[in-house]
């Protein structure tokens, strides 16, 4: 196997955060792809340029995501580069892993690609790094007949994501783990076979705190939340103030509602005001907790600056139960693909349909009603459409209100 | 040797196969949970059941061997259970609490790093770079690698006003939630791009291109059967390389990164946020970018020592208005934090109450 | 209609856009459909069994995925051409 020198690399693997050269190193002392990897980060370093070729139509049969085309410009010299494809796996909800599992998805790697990973990708995916178009039908038959399938890429429904919920965390308002898993089984086809405009993202947070970033990076955000009071249990208050919270400050005054009192002794909360932010709740995990109906808040839309702008998600249903098997909100997605398939032109994310032809025309097609919810504040111009109907319903609601002579708004 | 039968649509396994005993017993039934040190935190269970997490920290690059060196310490310690987190940490899942010592002790001996839970700085979210992918104008897994060994102490023990984190775009597609990050670094273009016309018309579909141009600068070339570039009103953004690979961007002296502050992704105590320009333009220098490290270190330290304890970067900023931030880091404000795209007439400040 | 008959007439509608539009799954289920009169969820079918052996598949390119027919040496080395 060729040695190469690299002057450049060599100096990230000084100093106490793990090296990524380092582990391609490792990968590459037994492995001639992920060697020449190397020499091939080495030049880019070098040059201060890239090679990689955007290009090249890759998969397995039957499926069109999953598997995402790599070439090296320069596949002469590198020439354990020159195909380097990327295979995503479906990682399990939550990431839960035995060794045994993950000890199987080396050897098959070792096997046939190139030794390297990345656990995970930002889709959620498990990512092996670098193999070769004839290497692919083999990995996934190795794969997928021990459990294993494809995630996706392209114009398809991408992996589900979700945070860790119910398997590690207090606050979750739904199973997140089994709702990504439920969606992922229903929606395989959505997953594997490309039939959108562009890629659809689904991430599930269990709460405010958002630890998988859904609102920033997925098409359909889903947010738990709760209906009913913040339970409050006033000794453990006590303790926290004792070990030295300075609850006024900390936790009363920096609630968003103002909605908290505190006089020394008991904590209040005006539960109508509350927004629900996690704020108190995640400070003081032993003395408070939410309870009452249980469910998620809907938002849509968000993306990266490609192209004309980031875009976080918007609410669109404020509240909805999610308890198996998810009837009501695998309908709602049929409807969403419905509408995006009717109106979206190619590479356009849905979030951006929704600009161009206009948040009511999308809420009318799924049967969503407008909520005050849903918006920050109202228009402010008075440049706006009137459908007939519309004016024949304000119209309607007069006639009545002359017959009852009582106005109503 | 034969090959297994493929099967498809079988989607992931199911998750709770993996799940250590204690989980499984008190799934969804958690009570509350303590950080215990920046590395180690207890969740307890209604039952009184205790589950202890250890979080080490991985360059989300990981070779099968590491991968395999993760697992003997997860059978030796914890039944062969762990877990990955979003940010691409690593934690190891302890029942038993006459383990946690020395499965801390047998991970310091074999190098592993713990921390990043709490008030301080996690795993950093990025991308590919020149690593793996075709459109990067830096290193992101490079940058990451420099800019956490210089902030490690932040990981592993010191603490910060609350949670601060960082990721790294290795172009402006972003990949990877960079935009509501507290300090993210965004590589960048500068320069407008130079259209091959011979590769173009094999290679191009004309519509395509004119269409993918943000700011409409791209018009037919029709004597060269290609494309030209208006250069007032090209922002480099590399649509156009993206939809045809002949029109390229890529320039080594002129590549660099940009830096952008105050975003955030809970809705703790305010709303999400994207992150916005504060530096505009860093050269790249692999292979440790001093000055992007630099700059960075100087904002955490500067919003260690002025923000509100729970205040986020991006709230104490709010708090003391933008102006007081450059005046209090000292960084230079620049044309490119005047947003003149899409979002001018939301950031323009509309009243004459500032700071001086 | 037969289903190889119909596989025939998506395979036609393939070729006579090769070049000129990328067909979404989709287009041609919406193309074919209307144009030979037959259930979409039909042409769906059939069009999943022609991607299922390599006789068309998915393709990528223009930021978005579209359905394709292979090329010719490949279509040759499956059998699926003469
Ligand atoms: C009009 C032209 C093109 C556009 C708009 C375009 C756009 C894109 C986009 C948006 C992605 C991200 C894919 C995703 O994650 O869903 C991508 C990925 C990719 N493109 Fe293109 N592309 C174009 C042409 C090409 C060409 C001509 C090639 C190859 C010859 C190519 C090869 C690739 C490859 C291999 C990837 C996968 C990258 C990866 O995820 O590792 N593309 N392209
Ligand atoms: C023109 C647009 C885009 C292009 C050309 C593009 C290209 C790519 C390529 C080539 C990769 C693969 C890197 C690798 O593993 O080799 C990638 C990964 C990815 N892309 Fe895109 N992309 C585009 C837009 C987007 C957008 C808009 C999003 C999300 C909103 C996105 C999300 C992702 C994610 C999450 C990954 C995985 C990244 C990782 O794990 O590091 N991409 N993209
Ligand atoms: C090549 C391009 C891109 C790749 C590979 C990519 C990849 C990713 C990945 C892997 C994530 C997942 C993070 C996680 O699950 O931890 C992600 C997230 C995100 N991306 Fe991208 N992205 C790309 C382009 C973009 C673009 C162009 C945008 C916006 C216009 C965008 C916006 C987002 C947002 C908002 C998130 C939230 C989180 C997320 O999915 O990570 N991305 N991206
Ligand atoms: C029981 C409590 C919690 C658990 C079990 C939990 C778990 C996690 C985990 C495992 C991660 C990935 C972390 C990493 O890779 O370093 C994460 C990320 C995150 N958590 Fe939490 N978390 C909890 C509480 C919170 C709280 C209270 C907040 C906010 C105040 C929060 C906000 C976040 C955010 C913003 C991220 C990062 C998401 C990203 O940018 O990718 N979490 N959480
Ligand atoms: S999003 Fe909420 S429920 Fe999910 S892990 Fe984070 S804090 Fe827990
Ligand atoms: S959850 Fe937020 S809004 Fe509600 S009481 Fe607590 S701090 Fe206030
Ligand atoms: S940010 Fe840009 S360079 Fe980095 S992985 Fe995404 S597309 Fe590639
Ligand atoms: S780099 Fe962006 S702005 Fe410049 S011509 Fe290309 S698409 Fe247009």
């Amino acid at each position: 196997m060729k040695k190469y020198n690299t002057p450049l690399i060599d100096q990230l693997e000084k100093g106490p955060w793990p090296s990524f050269v380092t582990e391609m190193k490792k990968a590459g002392k037994n492995n001639e792809m992920s060697n020449d990897a190397v020499g091939h980060l080495e030049k880019c370093y070098t040059t201060k340029m890239g090679y990689w070729k955007h290009g090249g139509i890759v998969g397995v049969l039957g499926y069109g995501g999953g598997i995402i085309g790599r070439y090296s410009e320069l596949g002469e010299e590198f020439p354990g580069v020159a195909h380097f494809h990327t295979v995503r796996l479906n990682q399990p909800s939550g990431f839960f892993y035995t060794s045994k599992a993950l000890r199987e998805i080396c050897d098959i790697w070792d096997k046939y690609g190139s030794g390297l990973t990345n656990m995970h990708g930002s889709t959620g995916d498990i990512v092996l790094l670098g193999t070769k178009t004839d290497a692919l039908e083999t990995i996934f038959a190795e794969y997928s007949s021990r459990g294993w399938d494809l995630g996706g890429s392209g114009s398809d429904l991408r992996t589900p994501s979700c945070c860790v919920g119910p398997g590690r965390c207090e606050w979750s308002n739904y199973d997140t783990l089994d709702l990504v898993y439920n969606l992922t089984q229903e929606f395989q086809d959505e997953l594997h076979r490309p039939m959108f405009s562009y890629k659809f993202k689904i991430k599930a947070a269990g709460c405010a705190c958002d630890c998988v970033a859904s609102i920033a990076r997925s098409d359909f955000s889903i947010i738990g939340t709760w209906k009913g009071d913040i339970l409050i249990d006033q000794k453990e208050v006590q303790n926290y103030a004792k070990k030295g919270m300075n609850i006024m400050s900390e936790i009363v005054s920096m609630c968003p509602t103002q909605c908290m009192s505190y006089d020394g002794k008991e904590l209040k909360i005006d539960n109508a005001e509350c927004s629900r932010c996690m704020h108190c709740i995640s400070k003081m995990t032993k003395a408070l907790k939410p309870s009452g109906e249980r469910g998620a808040t809907i938002c849509m839309g968000s993306k990266a600056p490609i192209v004309v702008g980031s875009l976080l998600s918007w609410v669109i249903i404020p509240f909805i139960k999610l308890e198996p098997p998810y009837t009501e909100l695998k309908e709602l997605l049929r409807k969403i693909w419905d509408w995006w398939d009717d109106n979206g032109k190619p590479r356009e994310r849905i979030g951006e349909v929704i600009e161009v032809k206009g948040m009511r025309s999308f809420l009318e097609a799924i049967g969503v009603p407008p909520l005050p919810q849903q918006i920050k504040e109202p228009r402010k111009d008075p440049f706006m459409f009137y459908t007939e109907g519309d004016i024949a319903a304000y119209k309607a609601k007069e006639a009545e209100e002359k017959k009852t002579g009582k106005y109503r708004f | 040797m034969a090959l297994p039968q493929r099967r498809t649509d079988i989607g992931p396994p199911h998750y709770r196969q993996f799940m250590p005993p204690v989980i499984d017993k008190n799934y969804g039934k958690w009570k509350y949970h303590e950080v215990l040190t920046p590395g180690t935190m207890v969740h307890v269970a209604e039952s009184g059941d205790k589950l202890w997490t250890v979080r080490v920290a991985s360059p989300r690059i990981l070779s099968t061997a590491t991968i395999r060196e993760i697992c003997d310490v997860a059978e030796k310690f914890c039944g062969g259970h762990l877990r990955f987190t979003t940010r691409n940490n690593v934690e190891f899942l302890v029942s038993d609490e006459k383990n946690l010592e020395p499965i801390k002790k047998d991970l310091a001996a074999r190098g592993f790093k713990m921390g990043g839970i709490g008030y301080g700085i996690t795993n950093v979210v990025h991308t590919q770079g020149w690593v793996h992918c075709h459109s990067a104008a830096t290193d992101a897994s490079g940058i990451v690698k420099s800019m956490m060994d210089e902030l490690f102490e932040y990981f592993e023990s010191k603490r910060l006003p609350n949670k601060l984190r960082l990721a790294v775009a290795c172009c402006v597609n972003m990949c990877g939630a960079v935009h509501c990050s507290d300090i993210a670094i965004v590589a960048v273009h500068t320069k407008v791009p130079v259209v091959d016309d011979e590769k173009f018309k094999n290679m191009c579909e004309l519509p395509t291109v004119i269409g993918s141009c943000p700011t409409r600068a791209i018009s037919p070339d029709p004597a060269k059967k290609s494309v030209k570039i208006n250069p007032d009103k090209c922002m480099y953004c590399g649509n156009c390389f993206t939809v045809c690979p002949p029109i390229s961007i890529k320039n080594p002296e002129r590549d660099g990164v940009a830096i952008v502050v105050g975003g955030k992704i809970n809705s703790l105590r305010s709303n999400p946020k994207f992150s916005k320009l504060v530096i505009p333009y860093i050269s790249n220098e692999p292979p440790r970018w001093p000055k992007v490290v630099a700059a960075v270190k100087h904002i955490v330290e500067v919003y260690a020592s002025h923000a509100r304890k729970h205040e986020r970067l991006g709230e104490w900023i709010e708090r003391i208005g933008w102006e007081r931030f450059f005046a209090l880091t000292g960084i230079e404000f620049t044309f490119q934090s005047i947003d003149d795209f899409t979002f001018m007439r939301d950031t323009m400040r509309t009243a004459s109450t500032f700071k001086w | 209609m037969e289903t190889a008959e119909l596989q025939d007439k998506i395979f036609a509608f393939c070729e006579a856009a090769k070049g000129k539009k990328k067909l979404k799954e989709k287009d041609i289920i919406k193309g074919v459909s209307a144009e030979q009169n037959v259930p979409p969820d039909d042409v769906k079918k059939a069009m999943r069994a022609m991607i299922d052996v390599g006789r068309l598949m998915y393709s990528y390119g223009g930021g978005a995925s579209s359905v394709e027919i292979p090329s010719e040496e490949y279509l040759r080395e499956k059998g699926l051409i003469k």
